[in-house]
């Protein structure tokens, strides 16, 4: 298989027959999953995978995702839905394996790729361009089944900038089998989907084979968010936040400057009363009817409260608890609207949040336009084991990175930081340096963070100025600049583990636009002065004054004065004189 | 009088380390300023291209690195510079010290008062070699240039070793130094013809005097050979040919990079419409390379002073000039300081240099750091650096001829003159 065309029109007409055959063999399931999380808000988890038996898929893996918005807050939200497999940096991120006989033709398809996509899910996917295109080597593995391994090609691009809203969420829906009419997609709903604390939406493509050598082509679409219930739960005809009135605050009276007028707010003793009407704007109707109806995909919505809470749910609805102790699924009855709320309650027992494996952040230090610094840190929570993990980022052309200033500085439980050998840390590096307007930067670092250990790494880097064309409209606000991601190679986990930084904002140094006509005058100005100066001298021959009053007298405009003077002569009837 | 020159360059070398020791961060100061480091000789690319080889990543393939492939076995050989800084410096101020050899020999060859066709009227006013290194030796400038270990001087070398043999007769040699400026930087290519009529003139005055036509085929010959074969040695140390001539000359040639620096060329090409941009490159560099042909045509008699002008030229014209260019036209001025009593704008062209080097500095922190000013500010100081610089070259090239004249007109020295 090496047309990748397949993934343009085709692409859309494999899906549009690909559900019209599911009623026949049906292989789709969905399930939402719903976890509230500490202050006040809620995570909900959408995910939604059916195969088809495609031959034209067959060697083609990859993965869109339409975009991250938010930081995800692994300090009180603990790890990441899915490990952070199925999210994206901030802006949309875009990877796939593509099976092509060498790099230029690999290209090529992919460029097809991110313009069939680009249109597909009404993206700006078509600006990834060579110079937001990577090739990782070690930070992504291909999953599912591949025969011809030795054929692909990963390419990576990124469009960190990239604002996602509403009409992105329309083509995602229509690649569902029930297109957001019947089952959990009926709760999308572009004002609260997009108005979320944090959220990501991801659609893979990969393909499985079973042991009898029969491949199937599976597209797994998720949508992940983090909602403020305070937030979701603000009426739409009145979405101002106002403040809490006064009686109803619960203030620590144990404070000194504790009075009528001060308050120190407390925690909050119980968790918000919620229900998905509330929180979702609408509720949910029925079941999706091609879904798969063994007993996995019935119980398509799941919650994770303590089994001791009150849940409320509408009468059609069968719950079944989880031995675990904090599960309880629902099975869903076709055709009838499903509600679930949530009594306001005193916590007794906290969902047990796992501790993250490794918490990293990026940021850009230094100030001015000229230059700066970028800063990594890697922070290890666990004091027994150290964590190694594949650090990969792409840069735009225009930040020029300086790899031999890189530095690690370690701190260890003594808070005390040590400047050490970047090596003692980094145990490989792949780099391959930007070209300008041909590609960015790639670096690729393989790192071990040593137990209850933080590590920065620094490094300095220039900002190039561009040509006055190629800054966009608001060139002060700044450049994008992609997220970093990290692969955790955890051996507990089966799976790798993604974390995603946050994106970052490049302020470039910028001309003048308003005057290019000011500029070229003014140098041509400065180069014909300097021109016209040395070749007036160089051309004229040197002669001293006398003699120079001469020749003017020899010269046309010598011979014109003269004539000029005899005439005023003549006229004031003197004798001519004639020189 | 051997002492007075150890004198100047005991001080100089002194006057350097004491800068570096006294201010341990000034040279990396000095190696982030625009005036000083343009993309191809900044000192700090140069450490990046270095840790790149060591690491075995082609410097070339990327868009740091524009510097010619020999300077890295070279600078590979130093300590490196971060943690020994004193090495790396005390080499940079003896290839300074060495060039201010090189102009003593230059100047106490006479040749810029007393050539083949030229002997200037006013010998008895110039200075002596040991005041010219001092006036290179001193001048900010180079000191800058020094500090901020900048791979201009390398060229500097060249061109000063070319000239300093030529003057001496060693024509071979000065071939093989043009060809090491030129490999560096490309531009010193343009130097060939005003530097083989030095290498003539000198040659005519011993008994058997060759064709001038062959003298001339001959040493471009030489020339060639000797770029080529460092061409060849950077071959075998990059692997990959095209790679780093689009890297160093095409980059050169093409400008790509835009970051300021006190040239004419950056703002220019970073407002012009993208249609016309070829267009203006090649007129351009056409406009650079006029020049040579003008100034040795007008200037047979004083081909020394052709290669002074035109080390003017450069430092004003070229896409990515830096102050060390303009210190090292400078650093050949002073041979002709029997010109200085016939030049008319010296005021003025040293005020507005004096004004442009003060301020520069200041508006370009305004544009970048403070943000209360805008490009405009830096590019408008670069005019009138530019234009400073290029009244003193005209007035040179006028005192110049006017020199020639009196040689001529032996009665009317110190008379009116005009041009017609």
């Amino acid at each position: 298989m090496t047309v990748l065309s397949i993934l343009s029109l085709p692409f859309v007409a494999v899906l549009l027959t690909l559900w019209s055959s599911l009623t026949l063999a049906s292989d789709y399931h969905e399930n939402l999953l719903l976890q509230p999380l500490p202050q006040s808000s809620l995570l909900a988890s959408f995910n939604f995978r059916s195969n088809t038996s495609q031959q034209s898929f067959d060697q083609q893996h990859f993965r869109y995702l339409p975009r991250a918005l938010g930081r995800w807050d692994a300090e009180s939200w603990g790890p990441r839905p899915w490990n952070g497999s199925k999210e994206g940096g901030t802006g949309v991120e875009l990877w796939a394996w593509i099976d092509a006989p060498g790099d230029d033709e690999a290209f090529a398809k992919w460029i097809t790729l991110t313009q069939s996509l680009s249109g597909l899910f009404c993206a700006s996917l078509n600006f990834v361009d060579s110079t937001r295109t990577t090739r990782p080597v070690v930070s992504f593995e291909p999953t599912g089944d591949h025969s011809v391994a030795n054929q692909l090609h990963l390419l990576h691009g990124t469009l960190p900038g990239e604002v996602v809203c509403t009409e992105n969420l329309t083509p995602f829906l229509k690649l569902l089998p029930c297109k957001g009419k019947a089952g959990i997609s009926t709760l999308f709903d572009g004002h609260k989907l997009f108005d979320a604390a944090w959220q990501s939406m991801s659609v893979d493509i990969q393909p499985v084979c079973s042991s009898d050598g029969e491949c199937v082509i599976q597209i797994e679409q998720t949508v992940d968010m983090v909602l403020d219930i305070d937030r979701s739960k603000r009426s739409r005809s009145n979405p101002i936040p106002r403040p809490v009135p006064n009686d109803q605050l619960i203030c620590d009276t144990s404070k000194p400057y504790h009075a009528d007028d001060t308050c120190y707010p407390l925690e909050k003793m119980n968790d918000k009363a919620w229900s998905l009407a509330e929180i979702f704007g609408r509720s949910l109707t029925g079941v999706c009817p091609l879904a798969d109806s063994d007993s996995a995909s019935d119980q398509s919505v799941c919650l994770r409260v303590p089994h001791e809470r009150g849940v409320f749910t509408s009468e059609e609805a069968q719950e079944i608890k989880k031995e675990d102790g904090i599960t309880r699924c629902f099975k869903l009855t076709p055709s009838t609207s499903f509600d679930l709320s949530i009594p306001q309650q005193p916590v007794t027992t906290e969902i047990p949040l796992d501790e993250p494996v490794l918490h990293a952040e990026r940021t850009i230090v230094g100030h001015g336009q000229e230059r700066g610094g970028m800063r990594i840190i890697f922070g290890n929570p666990s004091n027994i084991r150290p964590v190694d993990f594949i650090y990969f980022e792409s840069l735009p052309w225009f930040l020029r990175p300086y790899i031999h200033t890189l530095r690690a500085t370690i701190t260890g439980t003594d808070g005390v930081p040590r400047e050490i050998p970047a090596s003692d840390i980094i145990k490989e590096t792949y780099y391959r340096p930007a070209i300008d307007r041909e590609r960015g930067t790639q670096l690729e670092l393989a790192l071990s963070v040593p137990a209850a250990s933080t590590v920065t790494l620094t490094y300095d880097f220039e900002k190039a100025i561009l040509r006055y064309t190629e800054y966009p409209p608001d060139a002060n606000r700044g450049f994008n600049v992609a997220p970093a991601v990290i692969r955790i190679l955890d051996k507990a986990h089966n799976s790798p583990i993604y974390i995603r930084s946050t994106s970052l904002l490049l302020q470039l140094p910028t001309p003048d636009f308003s005057m290019p006509y000011n500029v070229i005058i003014l140098t041509s100005t400065v180069i014909a002065l300097a021109f016209g100066t040395v070749f007036n001298i160089l051309v004229r021959r040197v002669v001293s004054v006398n003699e120079a009053e001469a020749l003017g007298a020899q010269s046309l405009k010598g011979k014109l004065v003269g004539k000029l003077v005899a005439l005023r002569d003549r006229f004031r009837g003197k004798d001519t004189k004639v020189e | 009088m051997i002492d007075r020159k150890v004198m100047v360059f005991g001080a100089a070398f002194v006057l350097r380390l004491l800068l570096i020791c006294l201010f341990p961060s000034l040279p990396d100061l000095l190696t982030g300023r625009v005036e000083v480091s343009t993309p191809v000789n900044s000192f700090k690319r140069l450490q990046e291209g270095l840790f790149l080889y060591s690491g075995n990543v082609s410097p070339y393939d990327g868009g740091t690195f524009h510097q010619a492939p020999l300077l890295l076995p070279l600078f590979a050989l130093l300590p490196d510079a971060k943690t020994w800084p004193l090495p790396t410096a005390i080499f940079y101020i003896l290839v300074d010290l060495v060039n201010a050899q090189a102009l003593v020999t230059i100047s106490e060859s006479g040749q810029s008062i007393n050539s083949r066709f030229h002997s200037a009227v006013r010998k008895h006013v110039r200075w002596n070699g040991v005041s010219v290194a001092a006036w290179f030796l001193f001048n900010p400038f180079t000191i800058a240039t020094c500090l901020a270990r900048s791979t201009s001087v390398f060229t500097a070398s060249g061109i000063l070793f070319a000239v300093s043999n030529a003057v001496s007769g060693n024509s071979v040699n000065a071939m093989l130094a043009l060809g090491f400026a030129s490999y560096l930087s490309m531009y010193p290519a343009l130097m060939f013809l005003p530097l083989v009529l030095v290498c003539y003139d000198r040659r005519t005055q011993s008994p058997q005097a060759p064709k001038i036509a062959p003298f001339i085929l001959q040493h471009a010959g030489l020339l060639l050979a000797s770029v080529a074969g460092l061409l060849g040695l950077s071959f075998l140390i990059t692997g990959n040919f095209w790679e780093f001539i689009s890297a160093t000359y095409g980059f050169h040639l093409l400008v790509p990079d835009l970051t300021p620096n006190v040239g004419l060329w950056w703002y220019f090409f970073i407002e012009m419409f993208d249609s016309f941009r070829e267009f203006f490159l090649g007129v351009f560099w056409l406009h650079l390379a006029s020049y040579v042909g003008g100034l040795t045509a007008r200037f047979r008699r004083q081909p020394l002073f052709v290669i002074t002008s035109l080390l003017g030229v450069f430092a004003i014209f070229k896409p990515y000039p830096s102050i060390s260019d303009a210190s090292l036209f400078f650093a050949l001025l002073p041979l002709y300081r029997h010109l200085f009593p016939l030049m008319r704008y010296t005021f003025f062209a040293v005020s507005a240099m004096l004004y442009s080097s003060l301020l520069g500095p200041a508006f370009y922190h305004l544009w970048i750091y403070a943000g209360s000013g805008n490009a405009n500010f830096f590019y408008a100081i670069t005019l009138v650096w530019s234009l400073g610089l290029s009244i003193l070259l005209a007035d040179t090239i006028f005192a110049a001829l006017r020199d020639e004249w009196e040689q001529d007109n032996p009665g009317k020295q110190g008379t009116e003159v005009r041009q017609v």
